[in-house]
């Protein structure tokens, strides 16, 4: 009960805020540039677009919000109640996956493209959703300013990001499925383009245990850097 | 309720000794004074009893347990108000308590009487973003106590309040006392400690330098003497006597016969000059 009332104030933190009228508008932006790209450069662009919003926007998301957060103070209240650091983490994880789902189904959707595969589609976006949310929170546990937050993503956004590429035509992109980012793009490109079972089982797998390693690491980073500040 | 023995504490990152060798406790149903200037170690040692920080050596045994034994059940059982203001800006007043008690087991029956209660209630549907410094730690307050705590730890709790709302939560800190609950009360402020507080304790760089009530402490270091103002023939006059035979004393005894009186008072030292004699410190 407890979990489920700390998703709620969350949603309710992120609509108050102000973060879903942003996401509506960036939704409402990206479909209409994918609304003027013609159908091969769609099957590139949309997974891309739609990646983008967990992973990217995410990032930029959760640090907006845990720094609303410490300015506020609300974090010192929340540390002396009975809501658990996983409770905690867990609500911000999944009330940031649920808004970069039903973006990421309302930017397909209305973009009309053919033969999607909607349960990858979700899986792909959940499980980026968390990785890269939970990466936000560790990133921002030792900043005090956004401007710091900011300068701190950069170098974890180019290591996220960058092995991204290679999935165009490279030849040992499979090597850089290690990345987590990476297999999250191939899953979701997947729910695009088709995807064998075996990977697919594969790719989810891989990427459930890096959302429950992050999980934990984030844990510890939380509690030595936010808790305890010793 | 709270038992401290030989308690030390140093920060990790500053290799800062925050608290020395500090032993004090407190009882249940008493309102607890830690007093002492800023950077003394009262927000410190209240830190360690909360479980805001670790690697403390000595022992802290809060409700028959040792903190470091507690769960997250422990804040079931205890309420925290800091001494600035921490509120969901843009959620309202009553929202505000609504969010937080979802998360205990004894959840606000009646938010609009607690918010009543500090004067709140015309504003419980207003944005915290638009109140008062005054407004914002008067919610803060009503949030610590709203789950029904046996412990409460308040930080300088009537800091940025007018008299009339300083007044307000001062009774509710005593209503608390009487239902039988616990204040553990950290400030600055002696005339608060005064008020409240059944025993104080003076901290200064991490170490208690004496502990009883502020009545006994008053007497204690005071003169037993009184110091009566009166006025005779148009003019204002002082005098000081000591209190042992005062009845005997012929001049004092002439003086109540013969003039108007203006003032008596006994000479008791008040909490602020205990604490600088003892500590060669001011409080601020």
């Amino acid at each position: 009960m407890r979990f489920l009332h700390a998703i709620w104030a969350d949603i309710r933190f992120q609509m108050k805020q102000g973060f879903y009228l942003v996401y509506v508008l960036i939704t409402i932006m990206y479909l209409i540039i994918l609304s003027f790209l013609p159908e091969d450069v769609l099957s590139v662009a949309l997974p891309l677009v739609v990646f983008s919003d967990p992973s990217v926007l995410g990032l930029f998301f959760i640090g907006g919000i845990i720094m609303l957060e410490k300015v506020q103070g609300v974090l010192s209240v929340l540390v002396v109640s009975p809501l658990r650091t996983i409770e905690y983490l867990l609500s911000k994880v999944v009330s940031l996956a649920l808004v970069s789902v039903l973006a990421a189904f309302a930017i397909t959707g209305f973009s009309q493209y053919e033969s999607v595969n909607w349960l990858i589609l979700f899986l792909s976006t959940v499980l980026t959703s968390g990785i890269f949310t939970l990466c936000g929170i560790m990133i921002n546990a030792g900043c005090q300013t956004v401007n710091q937050y900011m300068i701190k993503t950069i170098p974890y956004m180019l290591l996220f990001v960058l092995p991204c590429v290679t999935l165009i035509g490279f030849p040992y992109s499979w090597v850089f499925t290690i990345v987590p980012s990476v297999a999250a793009l191939r899953l979701m490109l997947g729910a695009y383009t088709g995807i064998n079972f075996y990977e697919a089982i594969a790719l989810i797998v891989y990427l459930t245990g890096v959302n429950y390693l992050f999980l934990r690491w984030t844990i510890r980073v939380f509690e030595n850097e936010i808790i305890y500040q010793e | 309720m709270v038992q401290v023995i030989n308690l030390n504490f140093t920060y990790k990152k500053t290799r800062k000794k925050a608290i020395h060798e500090m032993d004090f406790n407190i009882h249940e149903g008493e309102v607890f004074g830690f007093l002492g200037p800023n950077g003394a170690g009262k927000t410190t040692t209240q830190r360690l009893i909360i479980g805001l920080l670790r690697n403390y050596t000595g022992q802290i045994e809060v409700m028959g347990k040792e903190r470091k034994k507690w769960g997250k059940e422990f804040y079931e059982q205890i309420g925290v108000a800091f001494d600035f203001p921490n509120l969901y800006l843009k959620l309202t007043a009553k929202e505000n308590l609504q969010l937080i008690s979802a998360y205990y087991k004894d959840r606000i029956e009646n938010p609009d009487k607690l918010l009543d209660r500090v004067g709140l209630l015309p504003d419980k549907d207003v944005r915290a973003e638009s109140f008062s410094k005054g407004m914002k730690m008067r919610l803060n307050f009503i949030r610590s106590i709203m789950h029904q705590p046996r412990l409460m730890f308040f930080d300088e709790p009537t800091a940025g309040l007018d008299p009339v709302n300083a007044h307000i939560i001062k009774d509710i800190i005593l209503e608390q006392k009487s239902a039988g609950k616990t204040v553990f009360l950290t400030t600055h402020n002696m005339t608060v400690a005064e008020q409240l507080c059944d025993r104080v304790a003076f901290i200064v760089d991490g170490q208690i330098v004496v502990t009883g009530s502020p009545k006994d402490l008053m007497i204690e270091h005071g003169k037993r003497r009184i110091k009566v103002e009166y006025k005779q023939n148009g003019n204002l006059f002082e005098k000081e006597f000591e209190m042992d035979h005062l009845a005997e004393n012929k001049q004092f005894t002439d003086i109540l016969k013969n003039t108007d009186i203006r003032t008596i008072h006994s000479c008791e030292a008040t909490l602020e000059d205990i604490f600088i004699k003892l500590t060669g410190r001011n409080l601020l």
